[in-house]
């Protein structure tokens, strides 16, 4: 008998991989720093399928690694070691779109930025926009809670998702909250929502929709240091305005942005800050005024407003394209995702900056700046002797540092294998065990997605090889 | 209420009185009492752990003793122009924020934002061995760890013991207005919701009032620019009405305190739904006197009043014929759950997993 006999009775050839070549090209997600070849990779169609592997796996005690289009930044669906992977891409209908009631019923491979163009015609849209929105699937948004650069308004995916249809771990199919925003009894689809694959996978999700914006006012605003951006933060969100979205971005990740894709943010910007206002036209007129206002208090040099789509989008490709462009300046590097209190913002970019300069690493920094959801981007050459590992140590420190000040040592990317040692840094033991018990009573075998998020034994291979290589394509980007 | 509760003062003498209590069932002010009923818990009630223990106006957030009332929290946040968008229920009755979490409620204002599982970031809770444990955190954004908070949504007293919360808030708008449409009948009500739910419109909130067949439509904003979109609304309508401010403050008013049937001393119930799932009850609802429904947070959610506990049976099965749930939320009843609830191996487990010791009422 082998490891995975049985599963050819699921799965025709075609459907069940186990080829070197297969299991080298699921070895790794969008975190490339670690990889596993799993032992095979299973390719569901049907969510019968789906249920039909858990139950296989769960009879015979194999861990299983669900996966979408693998762009999770913190190894969330890498491959477990002897385990296999059910890739869910083909489960990539949406069953149900009901524009009269706002929702959308889809599969969990169905694409996110698909959802919104199914949505379209009827004046709706998804509002979470991870930045590999155009690839990144819903399922895995709803395992790693997904966020994006509309947050601070709309909230992540948890507060998109209504119900949840699942396989748990132990074959258990369960559903979970339903067609309507609001339900009774204690809310199974947020528990399930960020739960980083632990307790099953996800066979039907239920979206709520939103109806498009208007009209969005888009602002480009240049300044000489940090610290006036980060002011001009606190201005804003003071004045009583609230932005669909409110980005910072340093000077060196500005560099790589214009060399990258010319974004003509203003030459010479120690920090630029985009602000975008978004709703109904008449409401917009004033508050673009408001804004104006507010920004004209600010020490600021440059200004651009977007006179049209296709300028708002040229803003919005240098910020969406920042992290990839790092790649020009460092062949490798890190990207963190760190919150800290946003009134610590400044306070937390000069720590940044210190430890940057004490362990002799560039960091960029991007950030989500309205609700203080740091990217600092760590640079390296793979290459030499040590650099990944010194980068992962002043990783470590920045992690430490939120934690320190407040916030949380993720607001986006979820713990995954990449964090899984801080969770009990942020969460004491208490904290720890019940979440614990929490993941064994959906999963008492400890076979879905093993090694994510609790500290564990199971060490992947540690490597790097530059960045990956939809994101080196141009395809994906990291938020 | 208070007969056979049990009131802490402070954190260490709830930890001593849930070590030396069998069972407990937490409740706040007791507002819902149909939910503070119990045949074998002692009600421990979080009352005196109240106030607000930060409140950063330039974070967005505060975190407040479990048992502070919604009101001590509302004023607080109206002095720094902001709000929970939600409308919290039953504010004047003295709900606390730790029994609106229990219970799950949300006003109309729902709509647009989110309910209360889309502002709660953070919860310090006590598990049945005194554990203190944390969930989630005090910053709006967050992904790490299982997000409790927001599964204690609707948790009704019945996993563990919270005892201190965190919340996102927003700046609150300068104005707001309200507008009412008659309606020929419930399909076009259901279908002019839709019209306005789907709009670029951004309505802060949108209901029904089932029984006058009239739609209620809330906007926010700055006051020139409510003025205009209301004037579009109406012309996109052909009609409606502008409502005063005291007409407009009375109206969803009577809504988040529950008191809009006119009953004397009704029963409510919260029954989750959606546009056409309320249009297959509606018939039989309206065919019965002693039942009055409004829908709110455009469709989402039907409050259904009835005038005694007679009609409880009743409801249960009309519920059930649809495949509804109802949460008996107010008035006096010794259920608090009808229609159609369901409990599998998962809900179980969970239950098992964080309370171990079955310290809280079963689920």
């Amino acid at each position: 008998m082998t490891a995975i006999d049985g599963l050819e009775s699921i799965f025709p050839e075609d459907r069940l991989l186990r080829d070197d070549a297969y299991r080298a090209a699921f070895e790794s997600d969008g975190l490339t720093a670690f990889r596993t070849k799993p032992l095979a990779i299973v390719i569901p169609e049907t969510a019968d399928e789906v249920i039909a592997a858990v139950r296989w796996c769960n009879e015979h005690s194999v861990p299983f690694v669900a996966r979408g289009s693998g762009t999770s930044l913190s190894g969330g669906s890498l491959p477990v070691a002897g385990g296999i992977v059910i890739a869910l891409n083909r489960l990539n209908r949406i069953l149900s779109l009901d524009p009269h009631h706002r929702i959308a019923v889809v599969e969990p491979g169905v694409v996110n930025q698909h959802v919104t163009n199914a949505a379209a015609p009827y004046g709706l849209y998804y509002a979470p926009d991870p930045s590999s929105q155009s690839v990144c699937t819903i399922g895995g948004n709803v395992a790693f809670n997904s966020g994006g650069a509309h947050c601070l308004k709309y909230g992540m995916t948890s507060n998109h998702v209504i119900g949840c249809k699942a396989v748990l771990a132990t074959g258990e199919v369960v559903s979970m909250g339903g067609p309507s925003v609001e339900a009774v009894g204690p809310d199974f689809t947020a528990l399930f929502c960020g739960s980083e694959g632990l307790f099953g996978i996800a066979l039907e999700i239920t979206l709520r929709l939103l109806p498009k914006p208007e009209m969005f006012h888009t602002v480009l605003v240049g300044y000489r240091s940090l610290q006036a951006a980060g002011e001009a933060v606190s201005a804003v969100i003071d004045s009583g305005l609230l932005p669909g979205a409110l980005e910072i971005m340093d000077a060196l990740s500005i560099e790589a942005a214009e060399a990258a894709v010319a974004c003509g943010y203003p030459p010479g910007a120690a920090a630029v800050l985009i602000v975008e206002l978004e709703g109904p036209r008449e409401r917009i007129e004033y508050e673009r005024e408001q804004l104006e206002r507010v920004l004209a208090g600010t020490d600021f040099f440059a200004q651009r407003i977007a006179v049209d789509e296709v300028d708002r989008l040229s803003i919005w490709k240098g910020r969406k394209s920042a992290f990839s462009a790092v790649g020009r300046l460092s062949p490798d590097f890190l990207v963190q995702d760190g919150v800290v209190p946003r009134k610590r913002l400044g306070e937390a970019l000069v720590r940044i900056e210190q430890l940057a300069r004490d362990a002799g690493i560039r960091v960029a920094n991007v950030f989500h700046a309205g609700d203080g959801n740091l990217h600092p981007l760590i640079m390296f050459d793979g290459k030499q002797e040590g650099a990944l590992h010194r980068a992962e140590e002043l990783a470590a420190k920045l992690l430490r540092l939120c934690i320190e000040m407040g916030g949380s040592i993720t607001g986006e990317h979820g713990v995954g294998m990449e964090k899984r040692d801080f969770l009990p840094e942020m969460f004491d033991a208490p904290s720890m065990a019940m979440m614990d018990r929490i993941r064994r009573a959906m999963d008492p075998k400890l076979i879905a997605n093993p090694g994510k998020m609790f500290p564990g034994k199971e060490a992947p291979a540690l490597g790097f090889s530059g960045i990956h290589p939809l994101e080196k394509a141009g395809v994906i980007s990291r938020e | 209420m208070s007969e056979g509760e049990i009131v802490p003062n402070h954190l260490t003498e709830l930890r001593r009185v849930l070590a030396d209590t069998q069972r407990v069932l937490p409740v706040g002010n007791g507002t819902k009492q149909p939910l503070c009923q119990t045949t074998d818990s002692t009600r421990v009630s979080l009352r005196s752990l109240r106030g607000i223990i930060e409140y950063e106006p330039s974070e967005f957030t505060f975190t407040a003793w479990a048992g502070t009332t919604l009101l001590e929290i509302v004023e607080a946040l109206r002095d720094k122009r902001q709000y929970l968008p939600f409308d919290p229920m039953l504010v004047e009755a003295g709900a606390t924020i730790g029994g609106t979490i229990a219970s799950g409620l949300s006003g109309p204002g729902r709509f647009r934002y989110g309910g209360v599982r889309d502002f709660i970031i953070g919860v310090k809770l006590l598990a049945g061995d005194g554990d203190l444990v944390q969930g989630g955190g005090k910053v709006v954004k967050n992904a790490a760890g299982f997000d409790i908070p927001k599964f204690l949504v609707g948790s009704l007293g019945r996993y563990a013991l919270m005892v201190e919360v965190s919340f996102k808030v927003f700046p609150q708008p300068p104005s707001m207005c309200t507008l009412r449409f008659d309606c020929d009948n419930h399909e076009q009500a259901i279908q002019r919701i839709a019209m306005v739910a789907c709009s670029g419109w951004e309505a802060d909130a949108i209901d029904y009032r089932a029984s006058e067949r009239i739609i209620y439509v809330r906007l926010a904003g700055p006051d020139g620019a409510i003025d205009r979109i209301s004037t579009e609304i109406r012309t996109k309508f052909s009609g409606g009405e502008l409502l005063t401010s005291d007409q407009a403050h009375s109206f969803w008013h009577s809504v988040t305190e529950l008191n809009w049937s006119g009953f004397d001393r009704p029963l409510i119930v919260k029954v989750p739904t959606i546009g056409k799932r309320f249009l297959a009850i509606c018939p039989a609802m309206q065919d019965r006197p002693g039942v009055s429904s409004h829908l709110s947070v455009a469709g989402g959610v039907c409050w259904i009043a009835l005038d005694s506990e007679a009609h409880i049976g009743w409801l249960d099965g009309l519920l059930k014929s649809q495949l509804l749930a109802g949460l008996v939320v107010r008035g006096q009843s010794d259920r608090f759950q009808i229609g159609q609830w369901t409990t599998n191996q998962m809900q179980l487990a969970v239950k098992r997993a964080m309370d171990p010791q079955a310290k809280f009422a079963g689920v």
